[in-house]
């Protein structure tokens, strides 16, 4: 009697420390979500790593085979002509429709991969960093040619291309003469009936471009020492 | 003799590449080497990145300026930031052309028998000295004032400050972060008793709901809004705007709430009463860390000169409270407010849910607005209610518009009841500021003077005779600006202004000084989450101009005070701010040391032991908490922060026959503040050339006026023509205006109400009542 009277009694205990800690566990449910540890890292919002580089391969072979589309090719005139310094995010040089829009769905429908637009006689232009939504945040419609005030600032020249200008030695693959901070994917601007004439990649199903192509030495960061 | 090794090494290693190459030569005659083959590699040749948090919003993104041959030639964004992560909006990618264009002034100007004079800089200052001693003598202390901007870099406040405040013994210092960011101040202060988010921009990271209360992030604070897509397209957050008019933002939100104007008020009392009613309140956590009060009501907008109002806090219990908010059901305030009671109650479901993290965000909406303390509270109510708040991913976040309204003005305190620690009105706070200024302590007068839009006043009346405005343009941003304006023009006021270009406040200047803007000079700004950033000097400021700090350095020689100002010229930002630092040393506001801010991007204050505090009042990441508990609200003397019992009440002024549409105005993504840095830059003028006024479709349909149409806008206080924008950047609801303030030529604010907040002095530009017709 004694000996059921005990185990009856261990499982109403066991019973009453399942009930209580069940009923702290659904109350701490009830409260706020764990709180994650604050950490200094942190994934950039551009991307860091040349992973980019890889971004859009499938359309490597496609951009091999299609022949060059003589008539409607974009110049790095053209190119610059949009930047008030190399490395600044271009300007919109054509109408937008929706001023409210800030891009996103609207601007990839055309410059997340290009294609050829009858109404600007134009390849559209492709981004290197699709995932960066509010294209409009750096992207500006020109609606007017005119200044408020003169300005002075000074354009720096663009990086020299074409041969030589960036191999150091004579028909080494040319090394990277600008940042890729923004733009990782080189075939966004390299490769493609978009890309400027004199800076489109012969073979752009190589795909690992960095593999031959590494950035200059000062825009790489010194690790120092040895 | 003795070589170290590394130089051995190299040696080596410059042997065996001469060699290599001769061979190479020898054997491939003509093939050409180059010995230095990134010399043709050209981008970056010569260019010298350094970095800067960008000149423009109080966002604070950091920058990477390319330097060349002297100038600013490029600008990209900080990869190391943890505030913009190697991103920039389009002002802060082309910031450093602000500094270029042609009308830059580059000599200072005098007013001489209605004509402005070249002078000389020293000949400058002996005259604002000379002014200044002659004012103080015939028309006493109080005479003269100094009205500056969320614009001053650190050391320019200060320095300010203590020549004011400390040496001339006049407490007429203000600036225009009491029409911007006040009411944050007072909302931070009658909630928690320090000014200041206890949050952070890494919220962000965490949290699952974003409201935006009459805050258009996507254009005015870009970059942090690109933060909230970011972690959409990663985890599915959701993101609501709760505005007046619809925007960008309320094109990417995953829900638009448009609220009538006021009734914001009103729609957060409905949340708190849905939250207590649903139990979604943390019981445990208001138990501990909260108190109930409420205070006075009725308390006027401030509309009459000598205007007063101090608050009264009675205190009231949590069942004082339900029964207050019982006037708050969502069916009524949805009559009110123009929610429907369906949309409050989602709020509040969001809000209520134990299991989402929440972040509120809000900026001029909830600053500019006649009730503005009162909202504020009203949304700290709803996150202590709750429990969310100072925990990562549970922040209600105040946004700031300008790089140092944080780091200046509300730190370094340049408001006339402020001390860079505490307020004029403490004995501690003034006895601790005299010391370290070297100023006996009567020097510091008890009594707060005038706030901004009182000191205009004051200079309208007379009781004002000298006025110094740096890095400000008033004469664009003041409410009711005719009155100001011709405040300022009459005789017997002089009136000295610094700055880099010709404004409309350059036109009623009687002394001109050029300013080194920015990167021409050293500084530090400080942003909205705390963080103090600094900068060196990169280019030469052209001309003779000089930077804020110095020129009041100079005066303050000139007028006596040279043991104050013992600075010298090659380390006086960081003499001053070393001795600034002092006045912050404790815990809870403890400054991150110089050489800290000058090796990384920036340090959030409090910096103690070596790191930046993420999250206040939490004492699992604040070391300033002392009372044991997991929360301590150290600001209030019991350790306990405060749901405020606040109403609704009506604006001061609201459309009727006479004037029947709201009058709203605001800012645009291109153009900041008064627009005299960004209109000169080439892609943002051409980007947005000139002011509008934008239309809903319907009304524009009623009166038959098409985008581009001239349209008359007329308030009681003056009238306006300017052409129509209808659907175009921002929608506004039926019946309702917006026009952008940047436009000198279209002054806007002539037309404003300069009605205030009792409790902040901020005047409201968001709600008066005009008439719209077409020409």
């Amino acid at each position: 009697m004694k000996k059921r009277l005990g185990i009856i009694s261990l499982f109403t205990l066991l019973f009453v420390v399942f009930i209580a800690i069940w009923d702290y566990s659904y109350r701490t449910g009830l409260e706020c979500a764990a709180t994650p540890e604050g950490g200094d890292d942190y994934v950039p919002m551009v991307m860091s790593s040349e992973k980019g580089v890889f971004r859009r391969d499938r359309y490597a072979l496609d951009y091999a085979r299609m022949p060059i589309d003589e008539n409607h090719q974009r110049s790095l005139k053209d190119y610059y002509k949009n930047r008030a310094f190399p490395g600044a995010p271009p300007s919109i040089p054509h109408p937008v429709s929706d001023a409210r829009s800030m891009g996103g769905k609207d601007c990839l429908q055309c410059h997340e991969n290009g294609g050829f637009v009858a109404k600007w006689d134009a390849y559209a232009p492709v981004t290197p960093h699709p995932e960066l939504l509010s294209c409009r945040q750096c992207h500006v419609v020109q609606k007017v040619r005119a200044l408020f005030r003169a300005t002075n600032f000074k354009k720096i020249p663009a990086p020299a291309v074409g041969a030589g200008a960036n191999s150091a030695l004579r028909g080494s693959p040319p090394g990277i003469p600008h940042r890729i901070q923004m733009r990782e994917n080189c075939s966004a601007c390299h490769a493609g009936p978009s890309a400027p004439r004199e800076i489109r990649t012969s073979h752009p199903q190589r795909i690992n471009c960095m593999q031959c192509h590494v950035p200059n030495k000062k825009l790489a960061a010194d690790i120092g020492g040895f | 003799m003795y070589n170290s090794s590394t130089d051995r090494r190299n040696f080596m290693k410059k042997m065996a590449a001469v060699s290599a190459m001769t061979a190479a030569i020898a054997l491939f005659p003509d093939i050409l080497f180059s010995a230095e083959p990134e010399k043709l590699l050209s981008e970056s040749k010569g260019l010298d990145w350094k970095r800067s948090p960008c000149r423009f919003c109080g966002v604070g993104c950091s920058l990477l300026i390319g330097i060349e041959n002297g100038r600013a030639v490029a600008v990209r964004g900080d990869p190391k930031s943890p505030v913009n992560r190697g991103l920039c909006c389009v002002k802060g990618y082309h910031s450093v052309l602000s500094m270029y264009a042609a009308d830059r002034l580059t000599k200072p100007l005098v007013k001489k028998n209605g004509e402005y004079v070249e002078t000389s800089m020293a000949e400058a200052l002996d005259r604002i000295a000379f002014k200044m001693k002659q004012t103080i003598e015939t028309h006493g202390k109080d005479a003269v004032s100094i009205y500056g901007s969320g614009q001053w870099t650190i050391p320019d406040g200060y320095v300010a400050s203590k020549l004011f405040k400390g040496c001339i013994g006049t407490n007429n210092i203000e600036c225009n972060a009491r029409l911007c960011m006040a009411t944050a101040v007072t909302g931070f202060l009658t909630s928690f008793g320090l000014d200041e988010p206890m949050g952070c921009y890494e919220d962000i990271d965490h949290a699952d709901v974003f409201v935006l209360w009459g805050n258009n992030m996507a254009e005015m604070h870009p970059v942090l809004f690109s933060r909230l897509l970011d972690q959409r397209l990663r985890r599915g957050v959701t993101i609501i705007d709760f505005a007046t008019r619809t925007t960008r933002t309320s094109m990417a939100a995953d829900k638009s709430i448009l609220f009538k104007p006021q009734t914001d008020l009103a729609v957060a009392n409905a949340i708190c009463y849905e939250i207590v009613k649903n139990n979604w309140v943390n019981e445990v956590f208001v138990d501990r860390y909260c108190n109930f009060r409420k205070g006075l009501t009725q308390m006027g907008y401030g509309l009459e000169d000598h205007y007063r109002f101090t608050d009264k806090a009675e205190k009231i219990d949590f069942e004082a409270y339900k029964k207050f908010l019982a006037n708050y059901t969502p069916e009524k305030v949805a009559k009110l407010s123009g929610v429907s009671a369906k949309d409050i109650e989602y709020m509040a479901a969001l809000y209520g849910d134990p299991n989402k993290r929440v972040m509120s965000f809000w900026c001029m909406g909830m600053n500019q607005h006649t009730r503005g303390t009162w909202i504020q509270n009203l949304v700290y109510n709803i996150h202590l209610l709750t429990g969310k708040i100072s925990a990562p991913g549970n922040s209600p976040f105040s946004l700031t518009g300008q790089p140092s309204a944080c780091g200046t003005t509300r730190e370094v305190g340049t408001f006339t009841h402020r001390l860079p620690h505490g307020v004029v009105t403490d004995e501690g706070d003034r006895a601790l500021a005299a010391k370290i200024w070297n100023v006996p302590v009567e020097n510091i007068s008890p009594q707060p003077t005038y706030h901004a839009v009182e000191m205009f006043r004051a200079l309208d009346r007379g009781d004002i005779r000298f006025m110094w405005i740096q890095v400000t343009n008033p004469m664009v941003t003041m409410p009711k600006l005719k009155r100001y304006r011709n405040g300022s023009e009459k005789t017997g006021r002089f009136i000295v202004v610094s700055d880099i270009y010709p404004t409309p406040t350059t036109d009623v200047a009687d002394v001109i000084l050029p300013a080194a803007m920015w990167i021409e000079r050293e500084g530090m700004y400080g942003n909205s989450e705390r963080r103090t950033q600094y900068f060196q000097q990169m280019v030469e400021p052209p001309g003779e101009a000089m930077s804020d700090t110095w020129q009041l350095i100079e005066v303050a020689r000139r007028l006596g005070f040279k043991k104050q100002f013992y600075y010298e010229k090659e380390t006086h930002i960081e003499e001053i701010y070393a001795e600034y630092r002092r006045h912050h040393d404790n815990e809870q506001h403890n400054m991150a040391p110089l050489h800290i801010l000058r090796s990384q991007p920036g340090a959030m204050w409090p910096y103690v032991g070596g790191k930046s505090t993420k999250w206040r009042y939490n004492s699992k990441y604040d070391p300033a908490c002392t009372n044991g508990e997991a929360f301590h609200f150290y600001g209030k003397p019991d350790g306990k922060a405060i749901i405020w019992q606040r109403p609704y009440e009506p604006p001061p002024e609201s459309p009727d026959e006479a004037y029947p549409y709201w009058l709203c105005t605001g800012r645009v993504l291109e153009h900041w503040h008064s627009g005299s840095m960004t209109r000169r830059i080439p892609i943002l003028h051409r980007a947005m050339p000139h002011g509008y006024v934008e239309l809903n479709i319907a009304d524009a349909k009623r009166l038959q006026i098409q985008t581009g149409d001239k349209v008359k806008l007329t308030s009681r206080r003056g009238e306006i023509i300017l052409p129509a924008a209808v659907n175009q950047r921002g929608l506004p609801a039926p019946m309702q205006v917006f026009v952008p303030f940047f436009d000198e030529n279209m002054l806007i604010n002539e037309l404003t109400l300069d009605a205030f907040d009792p409790i902040s002095k901020q005047p409201d530009y968001k709600k008066c009542a005009v008439s719209v017709e077409k020409v």
